[in-house]
């Protein structure tokens, strides 16, 4: 790789973690609806990721992933029944949700504009249903109490409020990435030609 | 490849849940690069929104400016009032021994650093740390209260440069209360994911030979040692009784940590005083090791 090319996509991806990570943490209710937050880390990775492919997906979202572990990683009951704070799953959850975006029909779809909401929507769904099954089991498992939501609850207070931040927020993300992103023309040219179908995305 | 990190970071994950793990030391590290990134971002956030408030709130504040001359009188008025009242209290205070709700707690103040990132990533991180001349004994914990000593949450990490904050309606919070009232019944506090969304929280343990008032003032019981006792939580909202075994209950915290800036860790002088004579014995032996030197 082209060192250029190299140091620009390096500063730019460390800005980005950097501010976008503080920004979340900071003002998280800046943009927020219904008890949730646009969740801005998420989807810089879950963009990252679809659009520059697997390998630069993969290194901001385990780098973001750190930092949100850093900042506000999740405490959880324990199996001894005391509150500690965790490592790791910040990290795991974007390097998986950089791992599905960066393999969400970008082969047939060639990385293409429209499919980007899709990959976004997918992700949060995912990330969100499985959250809430793995923590309604891990309660069970280490609390008296009941995970207390019902799915109805989950549905309307949790996924689509998410879900519906986390499109909106998708359009600034996409012409970040796309006109002050990392590769020239918002387009990684080491990815296969196959992938990125002569630049169709770029059409904005 | 992703199966692989993936396993990778599953350890990552049980090896830093561990009481004492390395990985937690090594995630402090970051801070060295992310506080200082996180602190501009705050401070560029604060000036823009300040910036924007002196301009849309001009005629509010000029209005607001003339009820407060008319408040300051009044209250000039009454501090004269309190600073006699005040030192009558003092005399009967030493007269009659009695003791201060908090007289055993040291309060150190700090700024509220960062919030929570999404609804399971929810803790908050405030500038208290080891730096500061506290520390925080294993399977310890610190009340974390508000200007009107609320309970807002209670330390859960002390860092070198901040603290962790578990929050008063994150679901790994639990208190004991009591209403606030002589004999006031005893009730369990606790967060809860149903009832975050709205601000709440769940009161159990409530006797079924007892009557829980819609109302009624909830504040630490001091069971379990960790709070002391008479930190206001919040009111009683509603209460159900459908179930005799099992009443509970849901309470309305009086804090909001997400409105606020500053917080207050409240600390006791015995630890402190353990501090100090800690203090005091590690520098002896290097002031007779400097005495041998010399």
């Amino acid at each position: 790789m082209d060192r250029k090319v190299l140091i620009r996509k390096v500063i730019v991806y460390a800005v980005y973690i950097l501010l976008l990570t503080s920004f979340q943490v900071t003002f998280p209710r800046a943009i927020s609806f219904r008890g949730q937050i646009a969740d801005l880390m998420f989807v810089f990775v879950v963009m990252t990721g679809y659009f520059f492919g697997f390998a630069d997906g993969a290194v901001v979202g385990l780098i973001t992933g750190l930092f949100r572990d850093y900042f506000a990683g999740p405490a959880f009951i324990g199996l001894d029944g005391k509150t500690a704070r965790t490592v790791g799953i910040g990290m795991l959850v974007l390097f998986l949700a950089a791992a599905v975006s960066s393999s969400f029909f970008t082969r047939r779809m060639h990385r293409n504009l429209t499919f980007a909401f899709l990959a976004t929507a997918a992700c949060t769904l995912i990330y969100k249903i499985s959250g809430h099954i793995i923590a309604s089991l891990w309660t069970s498992a280490t609390s008296s109490n009941s995970y207390g939501l019902s799915i109805g609850t989950i549905i309307t207070d949790s996924i689509l409020p998410q879900l519906m931040l986390n499109l909106i927020i998708t359009v600034p993300m996409i012409f970040l990435l796309r006109f002050a992103g990392p590769y020239k023309k918002g387009v990684n040219p080491y990815l296969d030609k196959e992938e990125i179908g002569g630049n169709t995305w770029l059409t904005i | 490849m992703v199966a692989l990190v993936s396993l990778l970071l599953l350890a990552v994950i049980v090896i830093g849940a561990l009481p004492g793990s390395p990985l937690r030391k090594g995630l402090r590290s970051i801070g060295s690069v992310a506080s200082p990134a996180q602190r501009g971002v705050k401070f560029v956030g604060n000036k823009a929104s300040d910036f924007w408030a002196a301009v849309t709130d001009g005629m509010a504040i000029r209005e607001e400016n003339e009820e407060l001359h008319d408040e300051i009188a009044r209250l000039r008025y009454q501090l004269t009032q309190y600073e006699e009242a005040g030192i009558k209290y003092e005399e009967l205070r030493e007269a009659f021994h009695i003791r201060d709700t908090f007289s055993n707690y040291d309060i150190y103040g700090a700024s509220v650093l960062s919030r929570e990132a999404d609804e399971w990533f929810a803790v908050v991180r405030i500038g208290l740390g080891t730096t500061d001349g506290v520390s925080m004994p294993e399977g310890d914990s610190f009340a974390v209260v508000d200007v009107e000593t609320n309970l807002i949450g209670r330390v859960i990490e002390l860092e070198e440069n901040d603290s962790t904050v578990l929050p008063l309606l994150h679901e790994g919070f639990v208190v004991s209360g009591k209403v606030n009232e002589v004999n006031g019944i005893g009730v369990t506090v606790s967060g809860d994911a149903a009832l975050k969304a709205e601000g709440l929280c769940l009161v159990t343990g409530i006797s079924e030979n007892e009557i829980l008032e819609v109302g009624a003032e909830i504040v630490t019981s001091g069971d379990g040692g960790l709070f002391p006792q008479g930190i206001p939580i919040g009111v009683i909202e509603s209460v159900d009784y459908s179930n005799p075994i099992a009443i509970t209950a849901t309470l309305r915290p009086y804090a909001d940590i997400s409105s606020l800036n500053d917080v207050f860790v409240m600390i006791p002088y015995s630890l402190i005083d353990e501090w100090e004579e800690e203090a005091e014995e590690s520098d002896v032996p290097s002031s007779a090791e400097e005495t041998e030197q010399g």
